[in-house]
């Protein structure tokens, strides 16, 4: 079968799962009570609190009893709250298919954070910072797959001796150090390291050397002149492309994206750390089940050297079990990027939803937002690790 | 024509006298043994036992168990010679204290380590066992070892208590799924795949966000935190005991049970069931351990999981213990102060985040050495 | 016994000397003049196991698999090695060339001299066995180091001198690299030098090529013979200097003959380039030679090692040395891009030369299966394909586990047929292992009959068949079902298989033996000669008398 049908089948199977994590998530909203949601999309209201009916002395002066409330009947039509429930699913599903998740709302931890997202579509938001996750995500699976595979590998070969039992440690410690604790203490580390005990920055004058390491972008003091490039928008997005580091690349800013490479150098580390726990164990079974298979048998019977039996033979075969736990883990990885972004302070996608769950109201639009962003990505890196996989084994391309 | 009578194989295994010889004991001494061999797995059993004791002594141990009770610091005078390790110091209720940063913890049990360099408390008071809320400017100090030794409740129960009803829910569908086949098995593969995309800690997140409005006592709280694991990770042992059940479903016994007549409900319960669920413990141990971990990360993202700040929790604790602005502050703190001797205590973070790590770090040891143990390939 | 002659019989039936059989069964140690491998090359035994030992230590208790197994094999000799499943057969095979999985078997004890080289030297230092109290298990100390260097020092007989063909042909090749790729790799392996210099030696631009390219071409577009067409064709490789030029020119031919006989001049004048070798390439292909040759170095060195029994450590450092420096010495092969353009000829060459293999082992359609995935090939045509890989290095010794076992019959006996026209072109002895005697009828020249680890009869074929000694060997030729009468009722040994954990004591057979006498519980019978080279472990035969 053709390559090309292969990758169509696979994202065909995939639209089920989409529309069952949307309904999960529409399950979810609808769980909110009205008042949440009328808050979440309209901003707290000093004058009227959002119930069904309020006395009737807050609107008119004077009337007693109460009155149905102008502001709950606006807000429930206009998000279609009367309606019977599956259509009100079909609704939401054709809503998320296109794109439209919601808007900010103007007065949550997001907007406390992000001012110039008050009001935005959610997508849009979503989409400034999206790019920063994902080169996050990039260099932390070079580095896990740099990391993973050499000590997998080395492990297998040599069971149960001292490095075997080294590389099972480590993978332990990376299990059970919780990130946010390893990150926060590294990020001290190094900022007393450069810093000194005075803190003050190596790098740029008048910063402490916590500056040099925290956060996506460099304070306005380290540019010459105190001055934000140009192509560095109001909201610190850059253009053309959005991503940091490629847009200072076209620029010709080679200070900006090695600065910026710089910055998610140790938080890429700390994800890989976590990662690699989970992964070296894979490795390293998968490693010995294909070492007692019958072609490395042959393959030493040759008379090949033991090394190149082992890289060439045995290793490309373990390299399929190997991408495939990748694919399977990578809902975990993604979920630490919150955590590793709100210490390292990294404007992405996961430090939305920490701002969005930090102070009520919580922002629903943005977290229902970015949950199913992510999601998308995990469905996308499993179809990517299965064409992967089609790629590398033959029998998966030609059986 | 044989002049012998002895059989060809003569097998000698020692045999106890008096014990009956069951297939079950016997797999059970097989698997202690595997056990026994990985130094791994053994320390892991003890680190265990030594919670478990924990766990027990926090019933007993003096201090409130839903609220850290804060107390009131007072400052202190010149940093002592040995920075790493301060003095120990301890003295009677109703003594005057021995040095000027000795504490009491509001147990009336002795101070375990006593500070030794005096910040203002807008900054970090660098308490025995101390830790700061998020706010650096009207700090809360409270005594993290009481923390974390009535936190083993919380934190244990919460563990046991998730893995126990993701692991019963998840069995459950596992089997049905694997032993119906058919249209039940597809819709149970189809749940379990959407609920397995969704980052775990994202759809605890977004579960704890939309109830916790409705929820405010603290057991109400617990059973939502558990319930909002419970919901993530059911997915996981459903998928273990439906491929176990499908191998286990094909084996001669079960054949044979269904030729003599049994029916469905018994050949589940008496020869599946039994028979399926050993890799679910070895998910379950390693599940234990991670539970204290994920809320400590839920906690740090900004969620308070619990209704107030100083709860005692390991995750709580350790979660506020690293919040940014502290480390923020504390560098500030120490650009500006004249003196220069910033000595960044690193005892505020480095107990509770201990716990958590051996806390977790055993039950893999122990998961894992029971996985090996129960492998049949790696049984030579 | 220090008199007694080195030198064995040419054929196998001749009478051993009586000093020969008492030094089969002597302790083994290597006399003075075996040391010397031109001593040995005279002489006539290629391989010469003594007193083999496997043990496999498992959780219940040391299986004794191999208990003392002593056999030669002769020059251009097919010993088969025969026995039910379970006796030991594949584990004698893997011990041969040190594939025993180490936890949890290891070869304990013995000798295996190959060409004066014993490959079991430094054995008893490897691992240290520590029995455990009050259990029947046993603790086996490895000593890692002295491992790997045992195991890297087979790399000298390993495909070299001593190949091997394994029991499940479909399982037996890497399935993500095709044919050519894992041939190329051992002809690269072991012939690499001869291969390299062909292919620098190569003249496409000599005279005699472009004339014999067009009478090749006159021939397809005269529609000739396939014959003729590999005359002609092995005529152009021998214009160009390089074989396997001739195989290309041949394959392109007999493609052009079914599609467009009008392009073939043009087809074989293009083919021509890939001869022309640019200076990268040249010098890629230097650096690979050196390559080889070191590898080939390293090879002497540690059958150097094998045979005086002590360690060259320096000289194996300074190929090693050698090794490195090379590999880091031309940066430049290592991007990708490069070293695939220097790469290509070499490449190319080896798929050839593999389709020209794969020729001799009588596949139809060489270059078509040259280019296959494992996975695509039936079981029969990988046999063969791993036939072609063993013997593309030319080995002194071929060792055959079970090759036909997962075949069926009819495959079965197109390999068989296979491999005794190979024997005769090639002459390479085998070692063939099966549990079928009725092979081992067709193909042997000798017999060897094991039961639970212990060889109990070695014989020339017909004499084996003629005169079975043993009662193993009897009860074995008698539970064969005869076509002729087919009322008689099957026979069958009584008894089954011992447990190799707890073996009978004395003879292994004497619980199912119809005629156990008191001494063989007691003691093992040694191997003692009948007469016309017929040997036979059992008490029967001779007395406890004739043990010294």
């Amino acid at each position: 079968m053709r390559l090309w049908v292969y990758v169509v089948r696979r994202v065909l199977l995939v639209i089920p799962v989409v529309i069952g994590v949307m309904t999960i998530t529409f399950a979810l909203v609808s769980s909110l009570p009205v008042s949440e949601r009328l808050i979440s999309y309209y901003g707290p209201n000093p004058k009227l609190p959002y119930t069904p009916t309020v006395p009737c002395n807050k609107l008119y002066p004077g009337e007693p009893g109460n009155c149905t409330n102008p502001i709950y009947t606006k807000g429930v039509d206009a998000l279609g709250l009367n309606k019977p429930i599956p259509e009100q699913w079909a609704i939401y599903i054709g809503n998320s298919l296109t794109g439209n998740w919601g808007y900010v709302g103007n007065k949550t931890g997001v907007t406390g954070q992000v001012p110039i997202a008050s009001g935005q579509p959610v997508v849009k938001v979503l989409g400034w910072f999206l790019p920063y996750t994902l080169e996050l995500a990039a260099l932390s699976l070079l580095l896990i797959l740099i990391i993973a595979i050499p000590i997998g590998n080395l492990s297998a070969v040599n069971r149960n001796r001292p490095i075997d039992q080294a590389a099972r440690v480590l993978s332990f410690s990376g299990f059970a150090l919780p990130a946010f604790l390893l990150g926060s203490v590294l990020l001290m580390g190094f900022v007393l390291l450069i810093g000194g005990s005075n803190g003050h920055s190596p790098f740029c004058t008048g910063q402490t050397s916590y500056t040099d390491l925290y956060g996506s972008w460099p304070p306005v003091q380290c540019f010459p002149g105190g001055v934000y490039p140009s192509w560095l928008n109001q909201g610190q997005i850059s253009s053309p492309t959005g991503f940091p580091t490629i847009d200072a690349a076209i620029h010709g800013n080679w200070w900006f994206a090695l600065d910026t490479v710089i910055r998610m150098l140790l938080p890429a580390f700390v994800i890989a750390y976590g990662t690699v726990a989970l992964l070296l164990r894979f490795v390293r079974n998968s490693m010995l089940e294909v070492l007692n298979l019958d072609f490395v048998r042959t393959a030493r019977a040759k008379g090949l050297p033991e090394k190149s039996v082992v890289k060439k033979h045995a290793g490309r075969n373990s390299l399929n079990v190997t991408i495939t736990v990748l694919g399977l883990t990578f809902a975990g990885f993604i979920a630490g990027f919150p955590i590793i972004e709100e210490v390292f302070g990294l404007y992405g996608v996961g430090r939305m939803i920490a701002f969005s769950v930090t102070l009520t109201p919580y922002d629903f639009g943005m977290i229902f937002g970015s949950t199913i962003l992510f999601t998308l990505l995990v469905v996308a890196a499993n179809i990517i690790v299965d064409v992967l996989y089609a790629f590398l084994d033959p029998r998966v391309r030609l059986g | 024509m044989v002049e012998e009578e002895l059989p060809a194989q003569a097998i000698e295994k020692p045999v106890r006298r008096g014990r009956r010889p069951s297939p079950r004991w016997d797999q059970f001494r097989r698997t202690w043994y595997f056990f026994r061999r990985n130094t791994l797995a053994m320390i892991g059993l003890g680190i265990l036992i030594f919670f478990v004791a924990l766990f027990i002594t926090s019933f007993i141990y003096p201090a409130n168990s839903t609220e850290l009770i804060p107390y009131e610091a007072t400052n202190g005078a010149a940093p002592s010679p040995n920075p790493i390790f301060p003095q120990v110091c301890t003295y009677q209720p109703g003594e005057v204290p021995p040095a000027p940063n000795c504490y009491l913890t509001p147990t009336g049990l002795p101070s375990v380590i006593a500070p030794t360099v005096a910040l203002s408390p807008a900054t970090l008071g660098p308490l025995p066992f101390g830790s700061l809320t998020l706010n650096p400017t009207e700090p809360i100090f409270y005594n993290t070892f009481d923390g974390l030794i009535k936190g083993a409740q919380w934190s244990i129960t919460i563990s046991v208590g998730v893995v126990v009803s993701g692991a019963i829910l998840g069995i459950f569908l596992g089997v049905v799924a694997g032993f119906y086949g058919g249209a039940v098995d597809e819709v149970i593969m189809r749940l379990t795949d959407i609920f397995l995309s969704i980052p775990g800690l994202l759809l605890v997140i977004i579960v704890l966000a939309v109830f916790a409005g409705s929820i405010t006592s603290t057991w109400d709280r617990v059973f939502l935190v558990i319930g909002a694991f419970v919901v993530v990770w059911w997915p996981t042992y459903a998928r273990i005991v439906r491929s176990q059940v499908l191998v286990v479903r094909e084996q001669r016994y079960v054949e044979a049970a269904k030729a003599s007549g049994a029916r469905g409900g018994r050949i589940l319960r008496k020869h599946i069931m039994p028979n399926s669920i050993y890799p679910v413990f070895v998910q379950m141990s390693l599940d234990v351990g991670t539970v204290p971990l994920l809320i400590a990360a839920i906690v740090f993202i900004g969620f308070h999981v619990f209704p107030i700040l100083n709860f005692p929790e390991w995750g709580t604790i350790t979660a506020f213990s690293v919040q940014g602005a502290v480390l923020y502050s504390f560098i500030e703190a120490c650009q500006s102060s004249i003196t220069n001797t910033c000595i960044f205590p690193w005892w505020q973070f480095f107990f509770p985040g201990l716990t958590l790590f051996l806390f977790a770090i055993s039950v893999s040891f122990f998961a894992d050495g029971l996985r090996d143990a129960l492998d049949p390939r790696l049984r030579r | 016994m220090a008199a007694a002659a080195v030198r064995e019989p040419a054929a196998p039936g001749e009478t051993l000397p009586e000093e020969s059989v008492a030094a089969a069964t002597a302790p083994p140690e290597i006399r003075p003049e075996e040391r010397d491998e031109s001593a040995l090359t005279h002489g006539d035994v290629i391989l010469d196991i003594r007193e083999l030992k496997t043990y496999f230590y498992t959780y219940d208790g040391v299986v004794l698999a191999l208990d003392g197994v002593s056999f030669k094999l002769r020059r251009k000799e097919t010993l088969g090695l025969a026995g039910e499943t379970g006796c030991g057969k594949s584990v004698t095979a893997f011990s041969v060339l040190r594939l025993i999985p180490d936890p949890p078997g290891r070869i304990v004890s013995g000798k295996i001299l190959f060409r004066g080289a014993d490959l079991l030297w430094g054995l008893d230092k490897e691992a240290r066995m520590k029995p455990i109290k009050r259990s029947v298990r046993v603790k086996v100390i490895h000593k890692f180091r002295r491992i790997k260097a045992a195991s890297a020092r087979m790399m000298a007989v390993r495909g070299h001198g001593i190949s091997m063909i394994f029991q499940e042909p479909s399982q037996a090749m890497n399935p993500i690299f095709p044919v050519y790729d894992q041939i190329g790799e051992t002809l690269l392996l072991h012939r690499g030098q001869t291969i390299i210099d062909q292919l620098l030696n190569a003249t496409p631009d000599a005279p005699e090529v472009q004339p014999a390219i067009e009478r090749l071409a006159e021939a397809v577009r005269a529609r000739e013979s396939t014959d003729r067409l590999k005359a002609l064709a092995t005529v152009v490789g021998e214009a160009a200097h390089l074989p396997s030029f001739g195989t290309q020119a041949f394959y392109s031919a007999r493609n052009a003959l079914s599609t467009s006989p009008d392009a073939v001049t043009a087809d074989l004048r293009s083919s021509l380039r890939r001869l022309r070798l640019s200076g990268l390439q040249r010098s890629y292909l230097k650096n690979r030679r050196r390559q080889t040759e070191i590898i080939d170095d390293l090879r002497e060195i540690y059958m150097r090692e094998m045979r005086e029994g002590q360690h060259h450590r320096l000289l194996e450092a300074r190929a090693r040395r050698r090794q490195f420096t090379l590999r880091w010495s031309h940066p430049q092969f290592g991007v990708p891009y490069v070293h695939r353009r220097a790469d290509k000829p070499l490449k190319d060459e080896l798929f050839w030369q593999t389709v020209a293999l794969l020729e001799g082992v009588q596949i139809a359609n060489p270059v078509q299966v040259a280019r296959c995935y494992p996975f695509e090939l039936s079981g029969g045509m990988i046999q063969r394909v791993m036939i072609a890989m063993a013997l593309s290095s030319e080995p002194a010794v071929l060792i055959a586990d079970e090759p036909t076992t997962a075949l069926d019959v009819t495959i079965q006996a197109q390999i068989l047929d296979l491999m005794r026209e190979l024997k005769h072109r090639v002459g390479t002895s085998t070692l063939l292992i099966t549990h079928d005697l009725a092979v081992l009828a067709e193909v042997a020249d000798r017999i060897c009959i094991m039961y639970a680890g212990n060889i109990v009869e070695n014989a020339p074929v017909k004499s084996l068949f003629a005169n079975p000694l043993h009662p193993y060997t009897r009860g074995l030729l008698a539970s064969i079902p005869r076509v002729d009468q087919p009322d008689k009722r099957l026979e069958s040994i009584p008894g089954s298989v011992p447990n190799l954990i707890k073996p009978p004591s004395g003879c292994r057979f004497h619980p199912r033996c119809p005629y156990a006498m008191p001494v063989c519980k007691e003691s093992r019978p040694p191997m003692t000669d009948e007469g016309n080279g017929h040997q036979v472990a059992c008490f029967l035969y001779h007395g406890p008398s004739v043990i010294e």
